[in-house]
């Protein structure tokens, strides 16, 4: 509780206001933009670094730029952001690994759901005491089973 | 209708019954597969607070820092203190537990002398602020000053006051994200983590 107090303490604004960074250039800027698109401020409540206007999600930014500066590539900043806050830092989580399953089983399940709805659809109504059908004696023609029983009966 | 036509007669019709079965029972299995999973899943969901920000830097080597000592304006270097344990301490001056917290940390440095290195890192403030702060309250430890918060997003601060705990090699033991409330409390903690060896 106290931590989240806190938190809300940095994300609110009562830090005082401090220079920005300059940007960089078009391009660069625009890849630092997208990739603070991807990265949770780690004092806000569900927002992104680059929507923030929180201080430290200004600082998160400014570490993003660093490290375009760099020339580190968009996984490396993914990286460094994971290395220090977790998966969470992520606003998306990655489509590898052990996060894989969040983007894979929700369709497994809705692929299951669909299988269950058609086979359930598909099954026919139990047929009806009376004279057979002609699909239920074509069926029992080529049943050799059947055809056995058929056989034997005839004798 | 013989023996033989009898045996005939069971053995096959009990085979689509069975696999009739079978296939339930698969359901079944997926199904209850399906809802450990969820059961496993909000279970550890709703065992963490969803407030706390995780902290993965445990066990690894803390990232290196430049900063300028508030009193003087020299530059200060993590290199600097190879050898030995350190206590990191973030805070700022418009952070109220912060206040409260620092005579705990002046009388565990005090108490502590040169075995553990206190260094105070001031972040998300101004410098005449941080400045006047600590020639007001005379702290007894180093005070540096993280003008832009980067050596904070290096070590993964996410609120304040944070306090990393740093072993002699230079391994981030542990951090505490809430306020010490007593040097006993502070004391127990260092012996745990950096004097554990």
């Amino acid at each position: 509780m106290l931590s989240f107090v806190l938190s809300l303490a940095l994300a609110q604004g009562y830090a005082p206001p401090r220079e920005g960074t300059t940007p960089l250039d078009t391009e660069r800027e625009a890849r630092v933009q997208r990739l603070g698109k991807q990265l949770r401020c780690a004092v806000c409540q569900g927002v992104s670094i680059a929507d923030s206007p929180a201080s430290m999600a200004r600082a998160q930014l400014d570490k993003v730029r660093e490290l375009v500066e760099q020339n580190k590539s968009d996984d490396e900043i993914y990286d460094f952001f994971v290395e220090r806050y977790g998966e969470w830092a992520l606003m998306e989580p990655r489509k590898s690994g052990v996060t894989l399953g969040l983007w894979v089983f929700p369709l497994l399940l809705l692929a299951g759901g669909v299988w269950v709805i058609v086979a359930g659809t598909r099954k026919k109504p139990a047929a009806p005491s009376g004279p057979a059908t002609d699909a239920a004696n074509a069926a029992a023609a080529e049943d050799p089973f059947l055809a056995q029983v058929r056989a034997d009966l005839d004798k | 209708m013989t023996a033989e036509t009898k045996d005939v007669a069971v053995t096959p019709a009990a085979a689509p019954a069975d696999t009739g079965a079978n296939k339930r029972l698969v359901g079944v299995g997926i199904a209850l597969a399906v809802m450990a999973l969820m059961v496993y899943v909000m279970a550890r969901g709703f065992g963490t607070d969803p407030h706390s920000v995780p902290f993965l830097l445990s066990g690894k080597a803390a990232p290196p820092f430049t900063m300028k000592r508030l009193d003087t304006g020299q530059n200060v270097s993590l290199e600097q203190f190879k050898g030995r344990p350190i206590v990191m301490h973030y805070w700022a001056t418009w952070c109220g537990p912060c206040k409260y917290e620092i005579p705990v940390l002046d009388a565990v440095a005090r108490q502590y002398g040169d075995k553990v290195v206190f260094i105070g890192v001031v972040f998300e403030d101004t410098e005449p602020n941080a400045q006047r702060f600590v020639r007001e309250l005379n702290w007894s430890f180093l005070q540096l000053f993280d003008p832009k918060s980067t050596i904070a997003v290096d070590y993964g601060v996410s609120g304040v006051p944070e306090t990393y705990f740093i072993d002699k090699r230079g391994i981030i033991v542990t951090k505490s994200i809430s306020p010490f409330e007593s040097p006993r409390e502070l004391s127990a903690m260092i012996t745990s983590t950096i004097l554990k060896d």
